[in-house]
């Protein structure tokens, strides 16, 4: 076990008279290993970015505590943390060139100029930002100054790197690589990074585990594989995943040996009952209704399936988006190779029972993932 | 009928040129996206088609007929418009009813027309309200209802689903191609987005700087790039450029990738010798054994899984970076030292210096070479 | 929004309560004045305590003023009338022809426009005496003096910049996009105007309506110069109250009362509609 970075235990955020204002995070308790990426993903006004603001300190906790790197924090000026943080609206100093803004903080830390030097090279070389480093904020580009505020973040020791929404502006040409290197960046020299982000790709292909949040509570706390193949709740499972999941209403029935979830349009899905693990096949058959979720890329054309008719079929150079019309809603599949189908063609799709997710209708909590419970 | 086409079509602002005698045609029926960087005068473009600017220079005909001098009211097309721009102090209901009132349709007529292409949208439940109750979603499905109600023969979209979350606008995106078939409308559909415009269009118009840069069916577009501006807009991630100068041995024309000989099939014979770029799309490359031929010696840097794929950032030998992309489930590294291999067929040469495309030739076939 | 303590609330009370009274205090003075005699007024020193009566109105409304000196005719009610009748009407002509001047201002832009835009404010700058003179000898020549037509045209120098001006920046504020929808779904431009441009520039013509209408009634001196007793307003009006035999202050204060009631009550109403109006759901969300 690595040593923790970061512990959030108990907190809660109001905006507002404790218990009678604006309850933004609702006891919120997390726990971050040193050199982890994490996450925190969620739509806006989840909580993501007070979060993020109580750990920096330009927010007051309103109840529990936060340790950085095992030192209680939450009582102590955002100066007093050592965090670094890297804002969503860039909040470069304006009377400063890039590198000023960049070399501010090493600076004021006297480190000698040859060091700072060298290491805002070198982040420049890494952000691709060389080239603007003696221009103003106000005479670069939206991306630019994006790419500058991270770097001012990076630039910096310290025990957690918070960044606020750090690359939704950046030229869409280097989001890939940029990603790849700074990723790179943070796991060699072993530095703690949060990102706060509302998009679940730059979620996905930056961080280690990601915190899902709604309504202020946290939904669930894992790692991106364990988020895509077991979501918590159907939020998670729709939230997380691009395309977004399929998902249904069914009816549970069993007809001799076979288990059927009947889908509206006098659709089924028919299973062997033996598909289904014994508590799997005992959770639903103790329901009536269920929701059933199924992940666009488990989705499989069949010679035996269910019929469906294709809506769109869409090539987008490395993989092709199918739409079809099934069970009074649409399907979606996605495909690695291109697929030419025709508009308002019939096809047959199957749906492994070890890609089903299945999620109890009312509460909307998972109860089965495939063959094991949740 | 009501095909679509500009000739000659000048628009100046102030000194500045922002159409740059354009000419384009579009067939009845047809979708076309004009896709390209903002500032590149794609909505100019529809304003003038749809009549709302009056160009400096050159005609514009729809269905065969000169538009040019035509009010817009006249000219029978429906636009939806990236802001939405509904009527703030209507109903959603007599937002969309406003193009039928302007024909004088009877108020039975209007319900009519109103109530199916809101039911076909899904707004159905939410005709009484008035745009500021409409969520953004609703907003911009009411917009494109208003487009629609008419049933014009030439629609223009101007990037209609740029302001909606990611999830409703991949939603809309699959939903958009049966909406537009079964008005067998012809579309000029405007987007920044190119999954968009791959989605959608039956043919793109790539714009920049007020010039079509290159039209082309979408595999055209992706496949045969007409330059590096071009091929760097396409794809995500975006496509490997290294320099490199083609040269030949007795096995044929070869570049050389980090010490190795990746020899190339129909290569152009212009490009021997020539200082170029190669491009290389990440899904082209593939994780290879470590004793395959032609298989280049890489570090890998970083993981970054992107939906469905795996995009891997290697460095090579030389210390230049390459991402490389796999369906999730196919084999790769994600640390340490690998081998990387051209998977042929989708290796893209442009001269370096001028950045176009290299060859009549479109798609340069690559052989496995030997390790140098 | 933070929880504020006991002692802050009763501090901001206080403040809020100051500044209150210092601003109503002259009209809540004149309102009670205009419920007193003469007598009761100059008493020294002043008393708030006092026997309220209807005299000033009574005399105000019959026309019939009792002064020490004997019984004087006074005109009050058809002052009220000439001022009610020229700022209607001046703010009426001003609406009809500066509400589409605003809108060509505001959507066409051609050669030399904005010039024409500014020289029309500047009639606002321009100090009214300056342009007095040689309007009342124009006046005089033209068998305008002393007409409520003439009074109306000058009226115009006060009101038509003013709803040129903020009636403009209202049409340039709605988006270019939504007028175009329109016209492109086949309707013309003046349709265009009328169902689009008009309502949703409502608040803001409003609004200046309101202040063009509240500046031509509160004016003075063009009234002043250009019209005799029976075409006056008020404002010129209430200078017949400064009588041989003193200063009518119940008279006049009971003028002031009832002159500024219109005006007020107009403000109180419009304030609901234009901020109602302010927040029409824009363009996106």
């Amino acid at each position: 076990m690595s040593p923790t970075a970061l512990t959030i235990s108990g907190v809660d955020k109001f905006y507002g008279p404790i218990d009678r204002g604006v309850h933004a995070v609702k006891n919120l308790t997390m726990e971050i290993g040193k050199g982890e990426i994490v996450a925190l993903l969620g739509s806006s006004g989840c909580g993501k970015t007070s979060t993020l603001r109580m750990v920096a300190g330009f927010e007051e906790v309103s109840r529990g505590a936060i340790a950085v790197a095992g030192r209680q924090v939450h009582t102590l000026p955002p100066v007093r943390r050592n965090v670094a943080m890297a804002f969503e609206g860039y909040s470069l100093y304006p009377p400063l060139t890039v590198r000023e803004n960049m070399a501010f903080a090493l600076k004021a830390a006297r480190l000698p100029r040859s060091e700072v030097d060298a290491r805002v090279a070198s982040i420049a070389k890494l952000l691709e930002i060389e080239d603007i480093l003696e221009r103003y904020p106000s005479s670069i580009s939206g991306g630019q100054q994006q790419r500058a505020s991270l770097g001012r973040a990076l630039i910096r020791e310290a025990d957690l790197h918070l960044l606020d929404e750090p690359m939704g502006q950046l030229e869409p040409q280097l989001r890939a690589v940029l990603r790849g290197r700074i990723k790179h960046f943070i796991k060699e020299r072993g530095l703690t990074a949060i990102l706060v982000t509302h998009d679940q790709t730059e979620a996905n292909a930056l961080a280690d585990r990601i915190a899902v949040m709604e309504g202020g509570v946290l939904q669930q706390f894992d790692t991106p594989d364990r988020i895509k193949e077991r979501p918590a709740n159907l939020f998670t499972g729709t939230f997380v995943g691009e395309p977004p999941m399929n998902v249904f209403e069914a009816f549970v029935g069993t007809a001799h040996d076979r288990i059927n979830l009947r889908l509206p349009d006098g659709l089924s899905l028919d299973y062997d009952r033996n598909a289904f693990s014994g508590p799997v096949r005992d959770q639903l058959l103790s329901r009536e209704r269920v929701v059933i979720g199924i992940r666009p890329y488990a989705v499989r054309r069949s010679k035996d399936g269910v019929p469906a008719t294709v809506l769109a079929n869409q090539w987008l150079g490395d993989q092709t988006h199918i739409a079809a019309d099934f069970a009074g809603g649409s399907l979606v599949l996605v495909e690695h190779d291109r697929t030419r189908l025709d508009l308002g063609a019939p096809i047959k799709v199957s749906i492994d029972p070890k890609n089903l997710h299945v999620f109890d209708q009312a509460s909307g909590k998972a109860i089965s993932h495939g063959m094991e419970l949740a | 009928m009501a095909s679509l086409e500009l000739k000659n079509v000048v628009k100046r602002y102030k000194s500045q040129t922002v159409l740059d005698n354009l000419s384009l045609t579009v067939a009845d029926g047809e979708t076309l996206v004009l896709f390209g960087p903002s500032g590149a005068g794609k909505t100019v473009l529809l304003r003038l088609v749809a009549g709302v600017i009056d160009p400096d220079e050159g005609r514009i005909f729809i269905g065969g007929e000169d538009m040019t001098d035509v009010d817009a009211e006249f000219r029978g097309v429906g636009m939806a418009f990236q802001n939405f721009a509904l009527f703030p102090h209507m109903s959603a209901f007599d937002n969309i009813a406003t193009p039928l009132e302007a024909k004088r349709s009877s108020p039975s007529a209007i319900k009519a027309g109103v109530e199916s292409v809101a039911k076909l949208l899904k707004i159905a439940h939410v005709l009484s309200h008035k745009p500021r109750a409409l969520s953004n979603g609703q907003k911009q499905r009411t917009a494109l209802a208003r487009a629609l109600v008419g049933s014009p023969p030439l629609l223009l979209l101007d990037d209609p689903l740029r302001n909606v979350d990611a999830k409703l606008r991949f939603e809309m995106r699959l939903e958009l191609p049966r909406l537009l078939a079964d008005r067998g409308a012809t579309v000029v559909y405007v987007t920044q987005d190119y999954k968009e415009a791959m989605a959608l269009g039956d043919r793109i118009a790539v714009m920049s700087q007020g010039v079509i840069r290159q039209l082309g069916t979408p595999e055209q577009i992706y496949r045969e790039p007409a330059s590096i501006e071009i091929a760097r807009l396409f794809g995500d991630p975006t496509i490997n450029l290294l320099d490199v100068k083609p040269a030949r041995d007795a096995r044929g024309v070869y570049v050389g990738l980090s010490n190795v000989q990746v020899h190339l099939d129909e290569a152009p014979e212009t490009a021997i010798g020539r200082d170029c770029v190669i491009g290389l799309r990440p899904e082209a490359l593939h994780f290879a054994e470590d004793n395959e031929p032609g298989a280049i010696p890489v570090t890998v840097e970083a993981e970054t899984p992107l939906n469905e794929k795996i995009v891997t950032l290697v460095r090579t030998v030389r210390g230049r970076e390459i991402l490389v992309s796999r369906p999730a489930g196919a084999p790769g590294r994600s640390e340490g030292k690998a081998h990387i291999a051209v998977d042929g067929k989708s290796a893209l040469l442009f001269d370096q210096a001028s950045g176009e495309r290299i060859g009549a030739k479109n798609v340069v076939k690559l052989r496995n070479g030997e390790a140098a | 929004m933070e929880h504020t303590s006991l002692l802050e609330r009763i501090l901001r009370g206080v403040a809020l309560t100051l500044v209150v009274i210092f601003f109503m205090f002259p009209i809540l003075w004149i309102f009670m004045m205009s419920f007193q005699t003469n007598e009761t007024i100059l008493r020294i020193p002043p008393q708030l305590i006092f026997e309220p009566t209807l005299a000033n109105y009574t005399a105000l409304i019959t026309g019939k003023l009792m002064t020490a000196a004997g019984t004087l005719d006074i005109a009050f009610m058809r002052n009220l009338w000439n001022s009610v009748f020229l700022s209607v009407t001046s703010v009426a002509v001003s609406l009809l022809l500066g509400v589409p001047a605003a809108y060509a201002f505001a959507r066409h832009k051609f050669r030399g426009s904005e010039d024409i835009a500014f020289t029309l404010l500047s009639f606002k700058f321009a100090p009214a005496l300056l342009v007095l003179l040689p309007l009342t000898l124009y006046f005089q020549k033209l068998g305008l003096a002393n007409t409520y037509f003439g009074l109306i045209w000058v009226y115009q120098l006060i009101c038509l910049p003013l709803i040129l001006w903020i009636v403009r920046g209202y049409f340039e504020d709605i988006p270019a996009d939504i007028e175009y929808a329109y016209r492109i779904g086949g309707h013309s431009w003046f349709a265009t105007f009328r169902k689009i441009a008009l309502p949703l520039a409502g608040p803001g013509i409003a609004a200046a309506g309101l202040l063009a209408f509240i500046f031509a009634w509160n004016n003075f001196v063009f009234a002043l110069v250009l019209a005799s007793a029976d075409k006056q307003p008020v404002t010129v009006g209430a200078l017949a109250f400064i009588t041989s035999s003193g200063i009518q202050y119940g008279q006049i204060s009971a003028a002031i009362v009832l002159s500024i009631t219109p005006t007020l009550a107009l403000a109180l109403y419009a304030q609901r509609y234009l901020v109602e109006g302010l927040s029409l759901g824009a363009v996106k969300g």
